[in-house]
């Protein structure tokens, strides 16, 4: 096969490119060019809502980062490119900013199919992945440039489950999830939790993403009697729940995952989701320095909005990337490198995050037990509702 | 056993709420044989309209009711007259590619103007619940089943007894008979998409108001189901589709009172695939009615195909071939190989719906196939990558024939929705099915393509490696089209009564076509899951197969050199557009319009 002699030929000339891009890159780092961050995430299809909210917390984090003097003095942008959170597109994407020598890393995409499927372009480009919304367990098993700050299942389901059934009482559960590889995840380790805990989990019952209509769903849960709803879900899916709950008859205690977390969650589900109990990692009332700094300073951008879940997530990806890149600088290598150095930067979902370089991803996570009353998030008293 | 009472309760509930949309769909179909893709579009639209009214201008319920009618209705006669009207003289599959088209813009168009978010969309009734069974049911449940069922009565009153109806229905069974009659076929288009749009506009407020919440994700689902129970009640049957909701919402809720709620879509679209099975027509029309369906070859359009001399394709191909030599970046053989393995799976559509002339809107479910196959070879048994994705094919061809080989007795349309369900149906069992699939939480982990032994990783020798895959795939199928068989498959899709009385098999050739057809779309998803190194059932979904059907009219139905064509555009074109971010899809919608209108028969034409 003549192929194979081509091949290496190809790769010669491939050594040459790749020396001739590394010195334009050491060019122009000297230049007042700001350091760029790759971004793939959805901004058009079915996600698209999340690649809107990953905005919103990215540029509230770089007008912070740049008033106080950017990284040693230069500024920080990122390139977004719309993947819908399609692999297809994703990959594509991947091979755009391994190529581009200006992108010093990259960050996302947001479904587990569209980033894993770019993982091995970025890993044997050498090209850090950030994957912050990424909580699937093999995520970071793709490489040692796949890093993540998404919390992680095994962490926050305990606390969930601690919730529902040491403090809230609940002694027989019945569990809905989304049926998506965070869903079930979660819902494995939430279940596991609970029966440590000396709980009974009556039912589980997966749905998918596109679920409206959830009454013979819950006509099942009724069967099963049990004395608390655990939901597993977005604030959008959650909130439709809740409703649906109330309207075939349900009055048992509803306890949440923190990603329904979001103003959208009261607004969605109205007087339903009143007494709803959920695990957070952060509130409206967090009288934690980086949660005011972060939600006064959200309020004040976007006209008063209450961030959300997905907002402090991306919020708080930036800050570390900024964290990042001022220690690593703008080689490739060095930054995934200054991942494993970079030690308690302040944030708003773990107070203060550093790396576990096992497993590249950040443990102990912030939690705050809340419950809905009068249509506002609040701390729970300990009262039972 | 009170249980079942609240089932049966639950599932009349919501197939309330399919009714509204399969109205609509039922009489857009009854008048112009047009599953109109768009109507899920259109209640999204007025769902949001809707919001405006609510929350911006708090109009009382009635008013809100006439206001988002009337601008519903004003996008329905915009989207007739600019959108369909140029078509009425084109083939058939072009104003059902415009629909999806228009669908496109319009999703886009709230999505840009709204934001993604989803929003509250509050109920103007008063919240009193009557108890019913275990459950509870509100005012706006009984709005819903009253707007249903009184709008099916006024229409089915109005196609009976008036003289608008009698056009409406002569235009529906012969539009030149009823030209030459005197009837105004335009006025009868206007009329049945403004009172559709008005109703579908109607149904997507009164569904937003009843889960208070409206998104923009909303119109493909209300599509989908309404689809389902338009067919299942009898296309273009108006008190059919009212019935075939309801049945569709009792079997929903039966299938999830069994198995659980992760079932409950297979449940819908098993149904709809039995009751094509058995009858094609739909439950309640009279299996003696004419077929709803041009019996000859008028689906596609007619054309004489681009001729492109032998010298020119090699050059392009020895073009393509020594393109990694030159200095372009990874981006560029990235993108590319996207377009080689969207033209595999173009090969096989182009065959399947272009030669063929069963145009399938499931072709995903190959891929997915192929691609779960191939991981799981390589995965649990250690097959070498390089076999893996030829047995990924091979069980494409063979799995992908047996689930389609009970719709082989329907035609048009009707193909195209058993695939989409067939399709739909493969990715909830791969959702389900834990035990091999893996369910939501996928294969990860799949190694990289290899060949005698040697691991292809680097862009370039993926690129070469899926380009001649391709291209030996190409050359086959084109040596396929010029045998007898090729003739065969081209004499059915003209006109398969007259195939038959030749003495040929339907059934023999069709299973021929799908065997290859699988195979090609098996290899690609297969190549994909060892290029992706990650799959669960997300990864090949329904646009993907909207995508591929758009690839094959865009070259050219049955063109084999059209299929590759149109796949490097699809691939490239919205990674042209990627600097407009937010509004490539819009563009991209916008594009896929103006082809549809000047250039049906696609840039290379039909074979």
């Amino acid at each position: 096969m003549s192929n194979i002699d081509r091949r290496t030929l190809v790769k010669g000339s491939l050594a040459a490119m790749m020396a001739g891009t590394a010195f334009s890159r050491a060019a122009l780092a000297q230049s007042a060019e700001p350091i760029l961050l790759g971004v793939s995430g959805p901004l058009t299809g079915p996600n698209a809502q999340y690649g809107a909210q990953w905005k919103q917390g990215f540029d509230l984090a770089l007008d912070e980062i740049h008033a106080a003097g950017g990284i040693n003095g230069r500024k920080l942008a990122y390139q977004f490119e719309d993947s819908q959170s399609d692999p297809r597109q994703s990959v594509a994407i991947a091979q755009k900013f391994v190529s581009d020598p200006r992108i010093v890393m990259e960050l996302g995409d947001f479904s587990s199919p569209a980033s894993m499927a770019a993982s091995p372009i970025y890993q044997r480009g050498g090209l850090v992945q950030f994957g912050f919304t990424n909580s699937h367990p093999d995520f970071t098993k793709g490489g040692d440039f796949m890093w993540s700050t998404s919390v992680s299942q095994a962490d926050e389901q305990p606390l969930l489950a601690s919730y529902a059934v040491r403090r809230l009482g609940l002694k027989k559960l019945a569990v809905l999830h989304l049926n998506t590889d965070w869903g079930r995840t979660s819902r494995d380790h939430f279940v596991k939790a609970a029966k440590e805990y000396g709980a009974e989990v009556a039912i589980t019952e997966g749905y998918i993403a596109e679920e409206r209509d959830f009454r013979s769903t819950l006509v099942r849960v009724r069967d099963a009697s049990p004395d608390g709803l655990i939901l597993i879900s977005y604030y959008s899916d959650g909130a439709l729940i809740a409703r649906q709950a109330r309207q075939v008859g349900l009055k048992q205690t509803i306890c949440a995952a923190s990603s329904v977390y979001s103003p959208k969650f009261i607004e969605l589900g109205g007087e339903a989701v009143e007494d709803v109990h959920l695990g957070t990692r952060y509130f409206p009332q967090d009288p934690r320095p980086e949660v005011r700094k972060f939600i006064d300073g959200f309020k004040a951008k976007y006209n008063g909005q209450e961030p959300d879940a997905f907002n402090a997530y991306s919020y708080d990806a930036m800050n570390m990337a900024a964290a990042v890149v001022k220690i690593g600088g703008t080689d490739r290598r060095a930054i995934r490198d200054a991942f494993a150095k970079v030690k308690d930067v302040s944030s708003v979902i773990f107070g203060q995050a550093t790396f576990d370089v096992e497993s590249r991803r950040v443990k102990g996570a912030m939690n705050a037990e809340l419950v809905v009353r009068k249509g506002q998030f609040a701390l729970w008293d300990g009262k039972p509702t | 056993m009170s249980s079942w009472l609240d089932h049966t309760i639950n599932g009349l509930i919501v197939g309330n709420v399919y009714a509204l949309v399969a109205v609509g769909l039922a009489l857009i179909f009854g008048v112009s044989r047009l599953i109109n893709f768009a109507q899920g579009s259109i209640y999204l639209v007025g769902a949001y309209i809707g919001w405006i009214a609510v929350v911006q201008l708090h109009t009382p319920l009635p008013l809100t009711i006439i206001v988002v009618a009337v601008a519903a209705a004003i996008v329905g006669l915009i989207i007739e007259r600019f959108g369909l009207r140029p078509l009425q003289n084109s083939v058939r599959i072009a104003p059902l590619l415009a629909t999806i088209g228009i669908s496109f813009v319009l999703d886009q168009l709230v999505m840009l103007i709204f934001s993604p978010n989803p929003r509250a969309l509050p109920s103007q009734l008063p919240d009193v619940r009557f108890q019913v069974g275990g459950g509870t049911i509100g005012p706006l449940d009984l709005l819903i089943a009253g707007v249903g069922l009184t709008s099916a009565l006024l229409l089915f009153v109005f196609l009976r007894y008036t003289k608008l109806g009698w056009a409406v229905r002569a235009t529906a069974q012969d539009r030149d008979a009823a030209m030459q009659m005197g009837v105004d076929v335009n006025r009868v288009n206007q009329a049945v998409f403004g009172i559709a749009a008005a109703l579908g506009g109607v149904s997507g407020m009164l569904v937003g108001m009843y889960y208070n919440q409206i998104d923009t994700a909303m119109s493909l689902q209300a599509t989908l189901k309404g689809v389902v129970a338009e067919v299942v009640g009898g296309a273009g049957n108006v008190p059919g589709a009212v019935i075939g909701s309801l049945l569709l919402g009792l079997v929903e809720s039966y299938g999830v009172a069994v198995l659980g709620t992760s079932y409950r879509n297979l449940f819908a679209f098993l149904l709809l695939v039995v009751v094509l099975v058995v009858r094609p027509n739909g439950l309640f029309v009279s299996a003696r009615q004419a077929p709803p369906e041009p019996l000859t070859g008028t689906f596609i359009a007619p054309s004489r195909p681009v001729n492109i001399p032998r010298w020119a394709l090699l050059v392009a191909v020895a073009g393509f071939a020594i393109l990694p030599l030159f200095p372009v970046s990874f981006y560029v053989l990235q993108t590319l190989i996207n377009a080689w393995l969207l033209g595999m799976l173009g090969l096989s559509l182009t065959l399947v719906a272009g030669t063929m002339g069963q145009v399938s809107l499931g072709h995903a479910a190959l891929l997915a196939i192929g691609a779960y196959t191939s991981a799981l070879l390589s995965l649990v048994l250690a097959v070498p990558a390089g076999l893996a994705v030829i047995g990924g094919g091979l069980m494409s061809a063979a799995l992908g024939t047996l689930l389609i080989s009970p719709s082989f007795r329907l035609r048009g349309h009707y193909v195209s929705i058993a695939t989409l369900a067939i399709g739909e149906i493969v990715a909830l069992v791969i959702l389900n099915w834990e035990s091999v699939t893996r369910g939501p939480i996928g294969i990860s982990g799949i190694p990289p393509l290899a060949l005698f032994g040697y691991d292809l990783i680097s862009p370039t020798s993926v690129y070469w490696f899926s380009l001649a895959v391709m291209v030996v795939l190409a050359l086959l199928q084109g040596r396929l089209l010029t045998s007898h068989l090729g003739r065969s498959f081209r004499a059915i899709r003209d006109d398969d009564i007259a195939a038959r009385a030749y003495g040929l098999s339907l059934n023999r050739y069709k299973s021929i076509a799908f065997i290859f057809g699988g195979f090609a779309a098996g290899v690609s998803g297969g190549i994909a899951a060892h290029l992706y190194s990650y799959i669960n059932h997300e990864t090949f979904n329904t646009q993907q197969s909207i995508l591929a059907l758009t690839v094959v009219i865009l070259g050219g139905l049955g063109n084999v050199v059209g299929a590759i064509v149109g796949s490097v555009a699809l691939v490239g074109l919205p990674e042209v557009f990627r600097i407009a971010a937010e509004y490539r899809i819009l563009i991209y919608g916008i594009v896929l319009l103006l082809l549809v209108r000047f250039r049906p028969q696609g840039l290379l034409g039909t074979v």
